[in-house]
């Protein structure tokens, strides 16, 4: 029989996890991905939220809806000239008297490259396992929970809605280039048709799944040498056990699934 | 059943772990066992705690005594160590044994070199006094006992020197055996009693420290004793 036992009914764990999760800091990265046939760089950064916990013995802890809330800054150039036509002012000729036929040349518009800066945030929800886990390093014992596998993140509507952000960022760029206006709607729906849905979620996925891939989240972390009461005086010093052994699991006790620690101590 | 029933957090420490942290208690902090006067210990330190002397007219400093009690031994119920027959371990309760040694410095006191009068009691202890009886006892002479002691207690929800949460056991019955005649035995029974109600009350073992610091737990139900351990149950 374990010397200590300690253990959490679901409410409990969910109660734990919310407060540990929500103390995991927020995470950044950045980098450049492919974003349909454009190339863009990026910066995002990316904070959890507790969902349902979900007790399953003998060593889960699943979490529905865990949220992942997401920030990002990107990039991407654009040369105009592969979506749109060459616009050109034909050679116009005219027949002058006393000066002869004159004609202007023929004006050809080089479309530029551009380059559209897009800010968006939003959220997405998964459900993911985690598996307990239970280290002595450096003298700490640690009990995490550390996801299995690597969830499938479900982006639904975020593609769309970024879609849409991405033809409100392009479109004041598109207008100030010179004799677009002919051009603007089909330049916009050629970029969104380029990225697309596809697209987007190529994009966004291998950004954040490792910001949900690599969770783990702690459960327990305790000094090896532990300490009862701190030094009080000259004659009071500390006063520490030491503990020998940690073991956790999910259990499934009377009517309740719940997760227990259990230690071993001594002087 | 659940081990957290109807609240959300449960912890349990067991006897051997309960004994374990007051060992480590003890034997980080020796001075809350050992306690005495001047000549046994002129100050306190980490390992004894300075007390004054007795008092009594005519013994400068008073009668020096020294008490050095092991570190004590505790059973929750249900009971697993046997206890003297007087002594009866009931539900929510612990038992405890420990050994006791009480020392007193035994001297020859010098008396006042004024001339006594006749009929003073110390009349006979005058040096130059003729008829002075013969001396029994050396200048000075430590004399001590050892005592195992056996005790009935029960847990007290209490605050540790550091603002936290504890536990400490207090005494409610101490038994010493076969020492003869039977009103000693009664006398240093209280006396016992006094002293390890005062030191035991002083260990205070934090909540925290019961759970290896294992989750929050605010206390609904206990520290209750039960199946050999002390059980809380609470909120986080």
């Amino acid at each position: 029989m374990a010397e200590i036992i300690a253990a959490l009914d679901e409410a409990g764990a969910n109660t734990l996890l919310d407060t540990a999760i929500s103390l995991i800091p927020l995470q950044s990265d950045s980098g450049s991905g492919s974003l349909g046939p454009f190339v863009a760089s990026y910066a995002v950064s990316a904070s959890l939220t507790n969902g349902d916990v979900d007790l399953i013995p003998p060593d889960i802890i699943r979490i529905d809806d865990l949220r992942v809330d997401w920030d990002i800054n990107f990039s991407f150039g654009i040369d105009l000239s592969t979506i749109l036509p060459d616009f050109c002012l034909p050679q116009v000729c005219i027949n002058i008297p006393c000066v002869g036929r004159v004609c202007t040349p023929k004006i050809c518009i080089d479309w530029p490259t551009i380059s559209i800066p897009v800010h968006f945030a939003d959220f997405i929800k998964a459900d993911a396992d985690f598996r307990l886990d239970i280290s002595l390093v450096g003298g700490v014992w640690k009990v995490q929970a550390v996801i299995v596998g690597i969830p499938n993140l479900q982006f639904g509507a975020t593609t769309a809605a970024l879609l849409a952000a991405i033809g409100l960022a392009v479109t004041p760029i598109l207008l100030a280039i010179p004799f677009i206006g002919p051009f603007l709607a089909l330049a916009v729906n050629a970029i969104l048709l380029a990225i697309g849905i596809a697209g987007l979620a190529g994009f966004l996925g291998p950004i954040l799944t490792p910001f949900v891939s690599g969770i783990k989240i702690p459960i327990y972390d305790q000094p090896q040498l532990f300490p009862v009461l701190p030094a009080q005086s000259a004659v009071d010093p500390q006063v520490d056990i030491v503990i020998d052994a940690i073991a956790a699991s999910v259990a499934h006790n009377g009517a309740e699934d719940e997760l227990v620690l259990t230690a071993d101590i001594s002087a | 059943m659940s081990l957290t029933e109807a609240e959300a957090v449960f912890a349990s420490v067991h006897e051997t772990a309960l004994n374990d942290l007051i060992t480590a208690f003890c034997t980080d902090r020796p001075r809350y066992l050992v306690y005495g006067s001047p000549s046994f210990v002129p100050v306190t330190t980490v390992a004894e705690t300075a007390m004054p002397g007795i008092p009594f007219p005519g013994i400068p400093g008073g009668i020096n005594w020294r008490i050095r009690l092991g570190v004590p031994r505790i059973d929750l119920f249900k009971q697993t160590d046997p206890l003297p027959p007087e002594l009866v371990l009931g539900p929510g309760q612990f038992s405890g044994r420990l050994d006791a040694e009480l020392c007193i410095d035994c001297r020859k006191i010098r008396i006042d070199p004024k001339p006594p009068r006749p009929n003073s009691p110390t009349y006979g202890d005058n040096p130059n006094n003729p008829d002075k009886p013969r001396d029994t006892h050396p200048i000075a002479e430590l004399t001590c006992f050892k005592l195992q002691v056996f005790l009935i207690g029960h847990l007290e929800h209490v605050m540790a020197s550091n603002g936290e949460d504890a536990i400490a056991l207090a005494v409610d019955q101490v038994e010493i055996v076969d020492i003869k005649p039977t009103d000693l035995e009664s006398f240093l029974e209280c006396l016992l009693f006094m002293i390890l109600q005062a030191v035991l009350a002083e260990i205070r073992l934090p909540l925290r420290a019961l759970r290896a610091g294992a989750f929050q737990l605010v206390p609904t139900v206990g520290p209750l004793i039960e199946d050999d351990q002390i059980k809380m149950r609470g909120t986080l």
